[in-house]
């Protein structure tokens, strides 16, 4: 029999080469992935939705959205992602399938998507412009507040879309969740939107 | 075109898959052969508003029942599909 070893790496590892992209000078765009993380997908049984509020509150200190918001609470994200639905984003295992089993027995099924999806960061100064190429969601501040979130498509891929806590610069940052097989096809798209304002190209492991 | 999902908000047609005719119910099971074949297969070819499925697939996944004019695409009302988002709907 054939014996196999299994190697955890990003369905980016190819497609993301470190560095600068595109016009040279100081980058408009910042694209980050965000490397290992835990991402659990918490959805309500049939007429168990506000049973799940109540556990979710318990557990994260924080109500769960019952809509397109992102809610940061202590040590975890939790991303609205449909009625019903959202998506817990954490790091370090404190909220994992395995954690998390207990606190929604009663009212939700649970799905890990911590492989199945690829987490990317937007930010600088032409992050909002950028995206407007590929998306028709509204990202003015106006219209899209920190906190705000829409699972939507680009570049005809569902996406988990949300903004972030502003960066240090003061600047917007958009965050996005893409199922892991299409990763490769958005970020060549997201690459080719970007180029003209320069991009800065990194990876976080953490 | 743009549908309003109760759910999401505003959103291109390119969000959204048609699966037709919302009006069709399953008939009861002792109903006969006459109503299920009319379920299955009997559609109404209406020129006006026309009561119809959709699905978010690009968004939130979920059903929708939307009240469309075929003739001007007017769209006048849409809501979640019975056991779509069960808590708002309480199916
Ligand atoms: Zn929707």
């Amino acid at each position: 029999m054939a014996e196999f070893s299994w190697e955890v790496r990003s369905p980016l590892e190819r497609a993301l080469v470190a560095g600068p992209f595109g016009t040279r000078g100081d980058a408009g765009v910042s694209l980050t992935e965000i490397r290992n993380f835990d991402l659990i997908q918490v959805m309500a049984r049939r007429s168990k939705a506000a049973h799940m509020a109540e556990a979710a509150k318990g557990r994260f200190g924080v109500p769960a959205p019952d809509t397109p918001r992102a809610v940061d609470a202590a040590d975890a994200t939790l991303i609205w992602s449909g009625p019903d639905q959202f998506l817990v984003l954490s790091k370090s295992g404190k909220h994992a399938i395995e954690a998390l089993g207990q606190a929604f027995a009663a009212s939700a099924s649970l799905s890990d998507q911590s492989h199945a999806r690829v987490l990317i960061s937007v930010s600088g100064t032409k992050a909002r412009t950028m995206l407007a190429k590929l998306s028709s969601i509204d990202l003015h501040p106006d219209a899209f507040s920190i906190g705000a979130a829409a699972a939507t498509s680009i570049d005809h891929t569902s996406v988990t879309l949300w903004r972030g806590t502003d960066g240090p610069d003061g600047q917007a940052v958009f965050n996005l969740l893409v199922l892991a097989t299409f990763a490769e096809s958005l970020w060549h798209t997201m690459l080719d939107a970007a180029a003209e304002y320069g991009v800065a190209i990194a990876h976080s492991e953490a | 075109m743009r549908i309003v999902c109760p759910f999401c908000g505003e959103r291109e047609l390119g969000e959204f898959t048609y699966l037709g005719d919302a009006k069709p119910a399953r008939p009861a099971a002792d109903a006969g052969e006459d109503a299920v074949f009319d379920y299955v297969y009997l559609r109404d070819n209406v020129a006006g508003a026309m009561s119809e499925h959709w699905y978010h697939s690009g968004g939130c996944r979920a059903w929708l029942k939307v009240t469309r004019n075929t003739l001007t695409h007017e769209i006048s009302a849409v809501e979640p599909a019975a056991g779509a988002g069960a808590a708002k709907v309480g199916a």
